[in-house]
């Protein structure tokens, strides 16, 4: 049988701890973060799919072209 | 944070998504453009002939019954080949085609679904029972060609393979049938 999930007053608290505290955020820290995060993620997902499709575009060219028609 | 930046940011966000969205939409209308153009200018088209055939009596008579298997030439020259693909072999186990010239591959099934391809080739299709799948395709290089079951039939499908045997110009003879067969070596 699992235990009784009862948090007693004299368990202490996670906040009791400083490292599992999180850290004061700055709400303009914040924001000038929140202004960059978006680019970043647009170049990575624009490289991750350059690359696919010129994957894609080298196989169609290289191989697919060079065996020959079929229909 | 002031009041007037969240809505800013969200302004940002569909910002981003909508160019995104049209990139995307540009790549999908490139990969469809080259596709159209490969279709029109080179003949390469995904397999689509959609032909009905009795599975139970196609082995008493015509077509795909045994004695027109394999590779003929018709009168007027076109090479058409007709295989039987069973558990768990090709009927016949080696065609011979030829080398640069417009051949008609005709596939039919009288058991479970089967697929194949040919290595080195574009040709790949089902063949499903009740149907006969066909391929048009023309052959660049000459040498034998590895054609397995591509579609699991069952415990002995990893046995199921056939050899297609490209012939130059000058081997490929039919008899005087019209049949041709794999050269012996």
């Amino acid at each position: 049988m699992p235990r009784d999930p009862v948090i007693h007053s004299s368990q202490p608290s996670a906040a009791d701890s400083p490292f599992d505290v999180a850290d004061e955020v700055d709400d303009a820290a914040l924001a000038a973060v929140m202004r960059r995060v978006p680019l970043g993620a647009g170049v990575l997902a624009g490289a991750a799919v350059a690359l696919l499709v010129l994957g894609y575009l080298l196989i169609y060219a290289l191989v697919f072209i060079p065996r020959g028609t079929v229909g | 944070m002031s009041e007037r930046q969240p809505e800013m940011h969200e302004r940002r966000i569909l910002g981003t998504e909508l160019l995104w969205a049209f990139g995307v939409g540009v790549l999908i209308a490139a990969t469809l453009s080259v596709i159209v153009f490969t279709a029109l200018t080179m003949g390469i088209n995904p397999p689509s002939n959609v032909e009905r055939v009795d599975p139970k009596a196609r082995h008493l008579s015509g077509e795909f019954a045994e004695h027109n298997l394999g590779t003929s030439v018709a009168a007027d020259g076109s090479v058409t080949t007709r295989v039987i693909a069973t558990q768990f072999m090709f009927v016949p186990r080696c065609i011979a085609v030829p080398q640069g010239r417009p051949v008609t591959l005709r596939f039919a099934a009288p058991d479970v679904i089967h697929g194949i391809l040919i290595t080195g080739t574009n040709v790949n299709t089902m063949v499903v029972p009740g149907f006969v799948a066909q391929v048009h395709t023309q052959f660049t290089r000459s040498g034998d060609l590895l054609m397995p079951c591509h579609e699991y039939c069952g415990l002995g499908h990893s046995e199921m393979w056939a050899t297609v045997q490209v012939l130059p110009e000058g081997a490929f003879r039919p008899d005087r049938n019209g049949r041709v067969s794999c050269a012996q070596r």
